[in-house]
């Protein structure tokens, strides 16, 4: 069953006169329960993709379908509520909320969807906390923590709603090569028990390594993708 | 909640902005509620002043008359009021009218003499009736005799008559005359008439120091309605015999009996040396005081009605005090203005920091657009920060203000001399705290927080999920 579908997906800006071409005819399938790395230098296209996978970019030409809807015909508050409730964000930067400490910044998303408790709410938080092993962090304000443990709560933000995907953008790029390896160790464990589809980009090839596909972009087209079906 | 909760932590935690932001907002409402109990205290006080020294809350004039009245025209004096009696039975007749007083401004000279050699004293007065004029108007402190007699116990003819000087213009006379006047010194009145001039031998009764409006006062005397009418022959009878009075009334109905009166033996035979004279209208003005200055429109209307038919007209306070009003309202204008363009200069600061704000927030709100967040949710974060840092910025400045006030309130505000004299008279500004700027600062602030937010927040909901996306 697909989650994603870009069919023949092209994206260009104007700068001034001069098009710039960010995608030139993608398609692509992605399965539910898959953990897809998008590999490729910077301006290959891949954070492009990404945001079309994450409703907050729409394809100039094309058709994108999230979870079988065509993104195109969505208005913004569609697109939001769609976010909102089947995808999960993991930022290169964190983005933690500063001002909220590790357990509000977990139950953010939770509170966006209202209909929860407060008691689920927190049983929700709370197996998340245990589960990326923040526990004793709980009251910490992102600028108290490491960056290791900020990406750890972004990855637990993005699970709380059960989201269909969840899309990182670069997850490693801020942080050390062990720290890097053990974000996306963490990830494929829960991919492993969760069974939630993680697409991640990443120009790392030690990071690339823990993908169970690689579907690899250049200017803005996939030059390899089903043959580099990569064993765990 | 959730909008409420990160709000407050982002107030405390940019502490410097926020303390930034609300200390020119607090100065804002100070200026509001400072300002506006200032401006109302100068209104009610100048109202008062004008109304209690110079006008009353209207005055009634001769109908004759093409300009205005006003108590500072010496030059070109008003017609004197016609039917004063009628007039004074039409104001004994409505009830929101406290007191009157008909009064007059004209110049003269009075005459002493010193060493034999008599001497010329300019004189600027008001012919006053006394005993009203003083119910009305409390505004000469007498320093030597009295206001012709008014208070004292036992009077005299002595006191009642004459002139009462103020106590610069004694001292002018004694600057440019070499002449001092002791109280209860005969003095001659010499006015001019359209006869030529007139003399009345009076005495000076009284000297008086003004408690307000020295400006004017200081050149201002004073002169009794009978020595007044004598001056101008302001005189009539009091009384004709019955049988005139019957041949005149006949008279009046037809010729014949006019031409029949005329062979009435007894018609001509009246004595003139028996007859009582009578002081009549020589005023030109009647100041009206009302029970509630409240009423003031609704007198005007009823005594413009009314008085048509009795060759008057009617002009408020405002009207009268001429330039006195004009010059009040303009400096109460100036002081609500430069008010306002102060607050506009921290309305644009304000909505210039909350750009700068919104600015630095850019990957906060595009990861909370990312995550989910509606625009409404990102603007009620902004407005809900806004009113709070506005409201107790505006809470804590509305406190300091109440304080400053109210110290200020015991003696009143010290101002420039000729700030006061044209404001409320001279003297210090009574400070009448009120309830009311404090709310209008409230609502102003709160206005001005939501006008001041709406071009930030517009920025801040055009932020796109991209943007957090693109924050490496």
């Amino acid at each position: 069953m697909s989650v994603v579908e870009l069919k023949d997906v092209k994206k260009y800006y104007m700068l001034g006169q001069t098009r710039v071409d960010a995608l030139r005819g993608v398609s692509l399938t992605i399965e539910k329960g898959e953990f897809l790395a998008i590999a490729g230098p910077s301006g290959s296209g891949k954070s492009t993709m990404l945001n079309m996978f994450g409703c907050i970019d729409l394809p100039s030409e094309g058709k994108v379908l999230i979870d079988g809807t065509e993104i195109d015909t969505l208005k913004d508050k569609e697109l939001t509520r769609y976010r909102r409730t089947k995808i999960g964000f993991i930022f290169q930067s964190f983005n933690l909320i500063p001002v909220l400490n590790v357990y509000e910044n977990i139950e953010f998303p939770l509170l966006l969807n209202r209909g929860l408790s407060k008691k689920d709410r927190e049983s929700i938080v709370m197996k998340f906390v245990e589960e990326v092993g923040l526990s004793d962090r709980l009251k910490n304000k992102p600028n108290e923590l490491s960056g290791g443990q900020r990406q750890r709560v972004a990855i637990a933000r993005a699970l709380v709603t059960n989201p269909l995907i969840i899309l990182a953008d670069e997850p490693t790029a801020n942080l050390d090569s062990a720290t890097g390896i053990k974000i996306v160790e963490l990830m494929r464990t829960i991919n492993e028990v969760e069974k939630t589809t993680f697409i991640f980009s990443t120009h790392d090839a030690h990071i690339m390594k823990q993908a169970r596909r690689i579907v690899r972009v250049l200017d803005g087209r996939i030059v390899d993708a089903e043959a580099m079906e990569i064993g765990a | 909640m959730l909008t409420l909760k990160i709000a407050l932590r982002t107030l405390m935690r940019r502490k410097g902005r926020a303390i930034l932001i609300g200390v020119l907002v607090g100065f804002g409402t100070f200026l509001i509620v400072f300002g506006t109990t200032f401006t109302a205290s100068t209104s009610e006080t100048s109202r008062a002043s004008i109304i209690d020294n110079f006008t009353g809350d209207l005055i009634v004039y001769s109908d004759k008359s093409k300009e205005l009245p006003s108590p500072f025209a010496f030059q070109t004096p008003l017609p004197p009021v016609q039917n004063l009696q009628k007039v004074g039975e039409l104001l004994d007749s409505l009830p929101e009218i406290q007191a009157y007083v008909p009064y007059s401004q004209n110049y003269a000279i009075i005459q002493v003499e010193r060493e034999g050699k008599k001497i010329d004293l300019p004189f600027i007065f008001y012919a006053v009736e006394p005993e009203p004029y003083r119910e009305i108007f409390t505004n000469a402190s007498m320093e030597e005799g009295s206001f012709f007699g008014v208070g004292l116990a036992e009077k005299t003819p002595a006191d009642s008559a004459g002139v009462v000087i103020s106590r610069y213009q004694h001292e002018q006379y004694i600057k440019n005359y070499g002449v001092s006047l002791v109280t209860g010194e005969p003095v001659t009145v010499l006015g001019v008439t359209e006869g030529g001039v007139n003399t009345v031998a009076a005495r000076l009764v009284g000297i008086f120091e003004p408690e307000l409006y020295k400006n004017v006062f200081d050149y201002i005397n004073f002169i009794d309605a009978a020595t007044y009418s004598q001056l101008y022959n302001f005189t009539g009878v009091e009384s004709l015999p019955d049988s005139f009075n019957a041949g005149l009334e006949a008279a009046l109905i037809s010729e014949d009996a006019l031409f029949e009166l005329a062979l009435d033996e007894d018609f001509g035979k009246l004595d003139v040396s028996t007859l009582k004279s009578e002081a009549v209208s020589g005023y030109t003005m009647i100041a009206v005081k009302l029970t509630d200055h409240e009423a003031l429109d609704r007198v005007v209307a009823e005594l413009r009605e009314k008085g048509g038919s009795l060759g008057i007209k009617v002009a408020t306070w405002k009207e009268a005090s001429g330039f006195y009003a004009t010059i009040s309202s303009a400096l109460q204008a100036f002081i609500v203005l430069a008010t306002a363009l102060i607050f506009l200069v921290v309305t644009l600061i304000f909505t210039n920091t909350l750009i700068i704000n919104v600015v630095e927030r850019t990957a906060e709100i595009g990861t909370m657009r990312a995550l989910g967040t509606d625009k409404s949710f990102i603007r009620g974060l902004f407005l809900t920060e806004t009113l709070i840092l506005n409201i107790a910025a505006s809470l804590v400045a509305m406190l300091i203000s109440l304080g400053i006030m109210l110290a200020l309130s015991k003696n009143g505000i010290p101002l420039p001399d000729t700030v006061s004299q044209f404001l409320v008279g001279g003297g210090r500004l009574p400070l009448q705290i009120r309830f009311t700027p404090f709310v209008q600062a409230l609502v102003v602030v709160v206005v001005v927080s939501v006008l001041a937010t709406l071009y930030p927040v517009k920025v801040a909901t055009s932020i796109t999920p991209l943007k957090a996306m693109s924050d490496k």
